[in-house]
């Protein structure tokens, strides 16, 4: 993709533009600009969907926690927050690596964004390497969702006293799940955009699956961001 | 079109600037609940995580400068989100306290009256003349409800 024209930012510019004619522009669009804003604008919509699905479950958390206050607060305990704190710092770093990337795709560093986006594979299968040992915590000790919950062991006996505490783990593995299940998307995603990246199909001109992949994993970074106190600290 | 100045460009010192910010978020996120805020704990941790979750959202998703279309999408999604939650806990937080002065949910009283229903009435608590029951004096209080 070479660029012999430079683009100056100006409407009085669109006959140049449209002369000027990349692989990447699908004949429908006026620009490469609107194509990107087009995409962007979609992606945008989707990441509305995705926060509409993650708050019925909120919305969930919020009416039990107020019908049980007591219960969730003592259930709660038996979630160690040195995991969740790790985790939430390593979905933080992989935000940073996945804008990081997007920076250095702008300014044609192929390299550095690829070693970014793989960073941020890295960081999420660490995410899930630390889920993975708490899943298997809690199922070892029979704390399982919905009507599997038999608690039993040293510090999940007394849930077996908590009147409710069924519903916070329901809504705990439904919630931490469907996380779960969308951070193992993004890395796929973002593996599958790495390994384009690396292969040259991305340029400063042309970076738009980049782009919506970071879009992606930010929201569910913010995901996170909220589940984090609302399970683990309060 | 990512020439420097472009609006879309991520700015990479203000990137490192917003993490080392939400890194020190966490940390205030964790300290804050261990402090005794009672029924504040909750509205201080979604506080601190708002503030988290606008800076992800304006800088990495670099919203702050983006098409403005995008932030209203945004936005409006956000609002109905708010809307979601705070209108179903109008329900659910204050249900059986309208023209229900007893303690019960108006579900248990339901229950409970459904149950009066099915029940064998004793021939006993037909009766309603103080003369009916000359020798149990206010038998009919136990069963008597209070609707």
């Amino acid at each position: 993709m070479a660029t012999d024209t430079d683009p100056a930012p100006a409407p009085a510019t669109t006959d140049v533009e449209h002369d000027y004619h990349p692989e990447h522009l699908q004949h429908h669009f006026v620009s490469s600009e609107q194509q990107f804003d087009s995409a962007k604008l979609g992606m945008w919509l989707f990441l509305i969907t995705e926060v509409l699905l993650f708050s019925g479950m909120f919305v969930a958390y919020a009416v039990y926690r107020q019908w049980h206050p007591e219960t969730f607060a003592a259930a709660s305990q038996t979630l160690d927050p040195v995991f969740g704190t790790v985790n939430t710092l390593v979905l933080l770093t992989s935000s940073l690596t996945v804008a990081l990337s997007i920076h250095y795709i702008q300014h044609d560093e192929v390299k550095k964004c690829v070693y970014n986006l793989l960073a941020t594979v890295g960081l999420a299968a660490v995410f899930m390497g630390i889920k993975y040992v708490e899943y298997m915590s809690k199922f070892e000790h029979g704390v399982f969702p919905g009507g599997f919950f038999d608690p039993h062991g040293a510090h999940y006996e007394f849930l077996a006293q908590v009147p409710y505490a069924s519903q916070f783990f329901s809504i705990y593995f439904v919630m931490t799940g469907i996380h779960g299940l969308h951070v193992l998307i993004g890395m796929g995603v973002i593996a599958w955009v790495a390994y384009y990246a690396w292969k040259g199909a991305f340029s400063s001109e042309y970076y738009t699956h980049i782009e919506l992949a970071g879009l992606y994993w930010h929201l569910v970074d913010i995901v996170w961001i909220f589940l984090f106190p609302m399970l683990y600290l309060i | 079109m990512a020439d420097d100045g472009h609006p879309h460009v991520l700015h990479k010192p203000t990137l490192f600037k917003v993490f080392g910010a939400l890194i020190v978020l966490t940390i205030i996120t964790v300290a804050v609940a261990y402090l005794p805020l009672g029924p504040l704990a909750m509205p201080v941790a979604i506080a601190v995580a708002s503030t988290k979750a606008s800076l992800v959202v304006l800088f990495f998703m670099a919203l702050k400068d983006d098409n403005p279309v995008n932030g209203l999408t945004f936005t409006i999604g956000t609002i109905m989100v708010s809307v979601f939650i705070a209108f179903t806990l109008f329900d659910t937080a204050f249900r059986g306290d309208l023209g229900n002065v007893s303690s019960q949910t108006i579900e248990e009283i339901e229950k409970e009256q459904e149950e009066a229903q099915e029940q064998q009435i004793d021939p006993e608590n037909l009766r309603v003349a103080p003369a009916d029951y000359p020798d149990q004096q206010g038998a009919t209080s136990e069963t008597g409800s209070e609707n």
